[in-house]
């Protein structure tokens, strides 16, 4: 069981770190499918494998959604970026990783002491990580990828203080719910501005 | 017969939006529909009898109170039903003005998902729970907000990632707070979970400095569409809020946490007063000013203790009622011009004077105009605020004062003729159907503002559903 929970967590902070770093569609969403896996496996440290199993089918269908959108848009760009913005957020990646091995410890003593160090390191890891995502880009899928991935780590803390059906029922609705609004954004941007072929017909 | 009230008040609405989805194309039918649901919710909720039972003809209703979905429960106590009445009242006047032109198809069955969302977390318990569903409340509004300018996308995802990030503070702290009941008062772990819930919060209610998106959402989306958002989302986050004061004895006596509140809400006063001053858009103007009545709330609960919570629900009804006129006008303004800059309203109130008189008076309803229907109790909250000391009151006053001074500003705008117009007749373009509204309006505003207890007081009894509020 500890072996599978570290792996579970070394996954969570490589799919984190690909997310963080890259920009292309099929990177993401092949990161994001593995770090639900990873989620799954920490929450069913805390809740029946029966039950955590939703919180996986849930997160491959939000990343289904987001994946076959991102696949069948026309205009989707493969950006092509220097190596310097590569690395800066590799490095602000690594600042977080630091600052959660250094935080973790104290927290769990503190607030959180019946939850499992390697939970909350997984859980807090998501929640850093897709902050500093959200606080670095505004591109559609790229913001509606990181608020799933907070969802996630919270979800993965979240599991071992509360087993709730109504709660992981509510998530569910959560998570889809930002999935379509993600995938909403993609096709309103994907669609032809009215205003300029209205302007183009004049 | 049994029945539940949440099947009334949360399953029927939904059931309503479906047909209004599936028969999206038909306009008219979803507006009738929308409407005499939400006002025969509105009027049932109203007169709902104390005994929770209905006898029509020779069938007899009996009702309960709660409604079990996956092991837990939602109760819509007959407490909650001025609330409920008020919220379905309301999205019944929106959904009155859901056909006009430019309101998405959309505006009316997420009206009606919002608000029956918006209700079941008023009753889900446990009561946190009502974050998840305060969440969907918010996804459920994405589309009826967008549009097709690329600015609107940026803001909605900023309007969409603060509210998701606030759901899991609430969440958290409302577990730390089941064990802080049991902590001495010294315990550092209830200052860490006050300092989580206020977060929390200031997501939620746009606080200064998580209140961008409200401006950029305002200035991108309908303003039919905006004015409901900015009505329905504070003021149900607002009245969540009080279970947190009514369950736990360490918020409601604590005076540094009332002390920040009073702080908090003068900095959005002045901050929002400030900005909507110096505004050149319209709609823009609408969305500080809705910060500066957000901030008035927090002021109100500041003064929990003083009757500030009385206020701040009295407050609710006529705010609701200016911005359902204010986000009218705009639309009709924005129908007729095009643009919403200030500078393009020049010589309106020779074209269009009922309606520039309904903005008018809309904003200076909201503003705290005497004889209008929130000046009763601004007045009563700002009295209270100077009288408190600490700067405080001045200080609201002064930040009170912005939406005065847009509103000059704009009548300046107004009565300013054209370069060609100043020796030429004034044509009057609007016609009956859209002045008859504002006139009903502002009647229902004065009247509001003449008699404040006849139609205000009620919205208060919702108190003894909190009895440690009382």
């Amino acid at each position: 069981m500890e072996v599978m929970s570290t792996f579970a967590f070394v996954l969570i902070v490589i799919t984190a770190m690909a997310i963080l770093i890259f920009r292309d569609w099929r990177i993401n969403a092949g990161a994001l499918a593995l770090q639900y896996l990873a989620a799954f496996a920490l929450v069913t440290l805390s809740w029946p494998i029966g039950l955590a199993i939703v919180k996986l089918i849930t997160g491959w269908m939000a990343t289904a959604a987001i994946a076959l959108t991102c696949l069948r848009q026309k205009n989707t760009k493969d950006s092509i970026e220097s190596g310097a913005s590569l690395v800066f957020r590799g490095l602000s990646g690594l600042l977080i990783i630091l600052l959660i091995f250094i935080l973790t410890p104290t927290l769990q003593a503190r607030v959180f002491p019946q939850v499992d160090l390697l939970i909350l390191q997984g859980g807090l890891m998501l929640v850093g990580m897709s902050l500093m995502q959200l606080g670095t880009n505004s591109e559609h899928y790229l913001v509606v990828i990181s608020l799933l991935s907070f969802l996630a780590g919270f979800e993965v803390i979240h599991a071992a203080l509360e087993l709730s059906m109504l709660l992981a029922g509510l998530m569910v609705v959560v998570n889809l719910g930002l999935a379509l609004v993600g995938v909403y954004f993609m096709i309103r941007v994907g669609e032809p501005d009215e205003s300029s072929e209205d302007e183009a017909l004049a | 017969m049994t029945l539940t009230t949440p099947m009334i008040w949360i399953i029927l609405p939904l059931v309503v939006a479906a047909v209004c989805v599936v028969l999206n194309k038909r306009r008219v039918f979803g507006l009738i529909l929308t409407s005499i649901t939400a006002f025969g919710l509105a009027l049932l909720a109203a007169f709902f009898p104390e005994e929770m039972a209905l006898s029509i003809g020779p069938l007899a209703l009996v009702f309960e109170d709660s409604l079990t979905i996956l092991g837990r429960r939602i109760t819509l106590a007959y407490e909650m039903l001025p609330f409920i009445a008020f919220i379905f009242g309301m999205l019944g006047l929106w959904g009155l003005s859901s056909n006009l032109p430019g309101v998405p198809e959309t505006f009316r069955p997420i009206g009606l998902i919002m608000t029956a969302s918006l209700t079941a977390a008023m009753g889900v318990e446990p009561f946190l729970y009502a974050a998840l569903l305060i969440e969907t409340a918010v996804l459920v509004s994405i589309p009826m907000l967008a549009s097709a300018e690329q600015v609107n996308h940026r803001a909605l995802l900023r309007y969409l990632s603060l509210m998701t990030i606030a759901m899991p503070l609430i969440l958290i702290s409302g577990w730390l707070l089941t064990g802080v009941v049991i902590l001495p008062p010294e315990s550092p772990l209830i200052g860490q979970a006050a300092m989580l819930l206020g977060l929390g919060f200031a997501l939620w209610l746009a606080v200064f400095p998580f209140h961008s998106w409200v401006p950029m959402v305002s200035h991108g989306s309908h303003p039919t569409v905006v004015s409901f958002l900015l009505f329905i989302l504070p003021t149900t986050i607002l009245v969540f809020g009080l279970n947190f004061l009514n369950r736990y004895s360490f918020l409601r006596t604590s005076e540094e946490i009332f002390n920040i509140l009073r702080l908090v809400g003068t900095v959005m006063i002045v901050f929002g007063g400030v900005w909507t001053a110096l505004q050149d858009d319209l709609k823009r103007a609408f969305g500080f000013a809705a910060l500066v009545e957000t901030g008035f709330s927090l002021l109100a609960v500041g003064f929990s203790t003083e009757g500030g919570l009385r206020w701040m629900l009295m407050l609710f009804p006529a705010r609701a009622l200016g911005y359902w006129l204010w986000g009218y006008v705009l639309t009709r303004f924005e129908h007729h011009n095009g643009s919403l800059e200030i500078s393009t309203v020049k010589g309106f109130a020779r074209s269009y004077p009922l309606l520039s008189v309904g903005l008018l008076l809309a904003q200076l309803s909201v503003a705290g105009l005497p004889l209008l229907a929130s000046f009763p109790i601004k007045i009563a909250l700002l009295t209270q605020t100077a009288g408190s000391g600490g700067g405080v009151g001045i200080w609201s006053f002064f930040g009170s004062l912005g939406l005065f001074l847009f509103t000059i500003r704009l009548l300046l705008y107004f009565v300013m003729p054209l370069d060609d117009e100043i020796d030429r007749l004034w044509p009057t373009l609007e016609k009956t159907s859209e002045f008859l509204p504002v006139l009903v309006l502002v009647l229902v505003l004065v009247l509001i503002g003449l008699m404040p207890n006849t139609f205000l007081a009620w919205i208060a009894n919702i108190l003894t559903a909190f009895p440690q509020l009382q």
